[in-house]
């Protein structure tokens, strides 16, 4: 993995510099901000996460797993008391809702680190510590021949450092 | 292209409304600086670990004792067998829930206060969680056999009854304190993220760069995160209405005066909300004073937590008239004896410090200069721990003295190892919270970033680009203020 990173001081610097750099189609945009910006989410046009499938599952095998463990206990063991039913859903709702939130909260997390890659062990090229603080970056991914434009399209909208990484 | 000029701040007002604003706070680096600065230890800070280890070590001495000679040494005598352990337990479960509700329900209804206090929020929550999950188990005879509480199918004969609200407890205690945990966390990634790379010490640096799993910052990692993060905020949501209602059902589905009644589990949500706040009151206030944090949790946000306390005291004082018109009015002899007994009889001094602490002193926060007088709101939020440790307290024990017949009427006193052990609990929760607050950041660094206006070049900016932080649109008409 070869590209330029260029590091940014300001917002509109980095959404203009992701503008022109879109216009290149020189190679992948990655975008590191202190904070997340909206402004930067539209300007990459990326799509809805899809962490919200791993929590739709999550939260649909928490609240099945909830019935079916009381169920099959209740089953398992079976003491009338009051002459009632042994397995009775009513009661075995609140179990449900509690693994359904456990399981869809844990599912979340987990479907967040898959999506998003983490963890990770080591820091990849094209990231700079002063992203976390209050720098914005731009890594793009392209091939030797496509770099002085890269380069050109960073400086001219206000990167205050460019640099080529492998 | 469109020139939007930087909105004008007058940072000398201090006009008392209830926005966001942080004028003080101009830059993300500012931001970061300060916020790290909190994490260098001071001799205030170790004495007052030293202080909590000792009412620890004090619990649990007390704790052994009572492990050595018997549950009588807690003033437990038939028929009040649960006493100041059931109060305590529900009382720090209760402190948790205010912390779910700033972290996670302000997060969904986009109230722009919550960004600069829910840290510490959350992290009492949890800390108060498992503060809450000792009690179960100082109650026992035999503590070391405490997983036969937990229910699953076994040869002990022990019936794993899925049908009784205790069980119901271990379950939604324990999902709530996983949730939160993991939520805490969550928010917690980015700003790890921040401290490593900021860090000179090879040993700390390393240590955040483990906790931070590596986070980078990136447009993907923060696409997905927001989503992340409102899903757990919107299982937080009803989590926190249930888990209460889970612990009023231990007392409302049994049939003893005082407990039976369908009001119990909005009036347990309602009083957890209002007790959390109080204890973030308590917390925060010294907090923002000692860590030089005035410009971050400003008055206008305590001016709004107060509007929220004000708003679930009312409430709570709402629940108790209805309570108390239903034993008054209901025609129910027992119900009628054991309300007359609980307010005016045997424990009117406990009912009545819990009416004054929790309904008459908040009616002080209708006035806007004590919402923004924070030694008063410290002192109040003293008041309000109080009194809901004795609302619990009024709840549980009148009612277990007082039952259907004369010869069940007893009285009930707490002993020198309840009281040592309710002092361990508070030596025990901060002491986890004073070791949080010096190595983590005890306010969020990335969402106070969303707040800051983002730096812009000068006289310019691309259109579509807001001046302004996410959570709410900015007034320049409307500064902030700055104490």
């Amino acid at each position: 993995m070869e590209g330029i990173v260029g590091v940014f001081r300001e917002l509109d610097s980095t959404v203009d510099a992701i503008e022109a750099v879109k216009k290149l189609r020189a190679g992948n945009i990655r975008v590191y901000s202190p904070a997340p910006r909206h402004e930067l989410e539209h300007i990459l046009n990326t799509g809805p996460s899809i962490v919200r499938r791993y929590t739709l599952i999550g939260g649909l095998l928490g609240a099945t797993f909830g019935y079916w463990i009381p169920i099959w206990i209740s089953d398992y063991w079976p003491l009338v008391v009051g002459g009632k039913v042994v397995p009775s859903w009513v009661p075995y709702t609140i179990i449900s809702f509690e693994l359904m939130v456990l399981i869809g909260s844990l599912a979340t997390v987990l479907g967040l680190f898959i999506v998003s890659r983490i963890p990770r062990i080591t820091m990849t090229v094209g990231y700079d510590e002063r992203f976390s603080d209050a720098n914005f970056g731009v890594w793009v991914e392209c091939p030797p021949d496509r770099q002085a434009d890269v380069k050109d399209a960073l400086t001219k909208h206000g990167a205050v450092e460019v640099r080529g990484e492998q | 292209m469109a020139t939007v000029a930087r909105p004008r701040v007058d940072t000398g007002s201090n006009i008392p409304e209830a926005n966001i604003q942080l004028p003080s706070v101009e830059t993300y680096g500012q931001v970061t600086d300060e916020i790290r600065r909190t994490l260098n230890p001071t001799k205030a800070w170790l004495a007052g670990l030293m202080v909590a280890v000792l009412a620890l070590v004090i619990g649990i001495v007390a704790w052994m004792w009572q492990v050595y000679m018997g549950l009588g040494v807690a003033g437990y005598s038939p028929p009040v067998m649960w006493g100041v352990y059931i109060v305590t337990f529900v009382f720090w479960v209760g402190i948790g829930h205010a912390g779910t509700l700033i972290s996670a329900i302000l997060y969904l209804f986009r109230a722009g206060f919550r960004t600069t206090i829910y840290r510490c929020a959350e992290a009492m929550t949890v800390f108060a969680i498992m503060t809450a999950g000792l009690f179960p188990i100082l109650h026992l005879g035999r503590p070391w056999k405490f997983f036969w509480l937990i229910p699953y199918p076994n040869w002990r004969l022990i019936w794993p009854q899925f049908k009784s609200p205790l069980v119901w407890d271990v379950f939604a205690i324990l999902t709530y304190l996983t949730v939160s945990t993991t939520f805490l966390y969550l928010g917690l990634l980015p700003d790890f993220a921040a401290l490593r790379d900021r860090e000179r010490d090879p040993l700390r640096k390393r240590i955040y760069g483990v906790l931070s799993f590596g986070w980078r910052n990136s447009d993907i990692e923060w696409r997905h995160f927001a989503r992340a993060y409102l899903f757990l905020a919107a299982f937080s949501t009803p989590l926190v209405l249930s888990v209460h209602s889970t612990v009023s059902f231990d007392f409302a589905m049994a049939n003893t005066p005082g407990w039976h009644a369908t009001l119990f589990a909005p009036y347990f949500v309602a009083g957890a909300i209002f007790s959390g706040i109080g204890m973030v009151f308590t917390i925060i206030i010294p907090i923002r004073r000692w860590f030089n944090l005035k410009h971050y949790v400003t008055l206008n946000h305590l001016d709004a937590a107060a509007k929220l306390c004000l708003f679930t005291a009312l409430v709570v004082a709402t629940a108790y008239i209805t309570e108390f018109f239903i034993g008054w009015y209901g025609g129910n002899e027992i119900e009628h004896s054991f309300w007359y007994n609980r307010v005016f009889g045997q424990w009117w001094w406990a009912a009545w410090i819990m009416l004054t602490c929790n309904t008459i002193l908040p009616l002080s926060l209708f006035w806007q200069k004590l919402r923004r007088n924070t030694t008063w709101l410290f002192t109040l939020s003293l008041f309000i721990n109080l009194g809901m440790w004795f609302e619990r307290f009024v709840i549980f024990d009148p009612s277990l003295s007082h039952e259907f017949e004369p010869w069940q009427w007893t009285r009930y006193a707490p002993t020198y190892v309840d009281w040592c052990i309710l002092l361990g609990s508070f030596g025990w929760f901060s002491m986890w919270f004073l070791l949080f607050i010096k190595n983590f950041p005890v306010v969020a660094i990335s969402e106070v970033k969303e707040i800051v206006p983002p730096p812009l070049r000068v006289a310019h900016a691309v259109e579509g680009i807001e001046v302004t932080g996410m959570h709410l649109a900015y007034e320049p008409e409307t500064p902030g203020e700055r104490d």
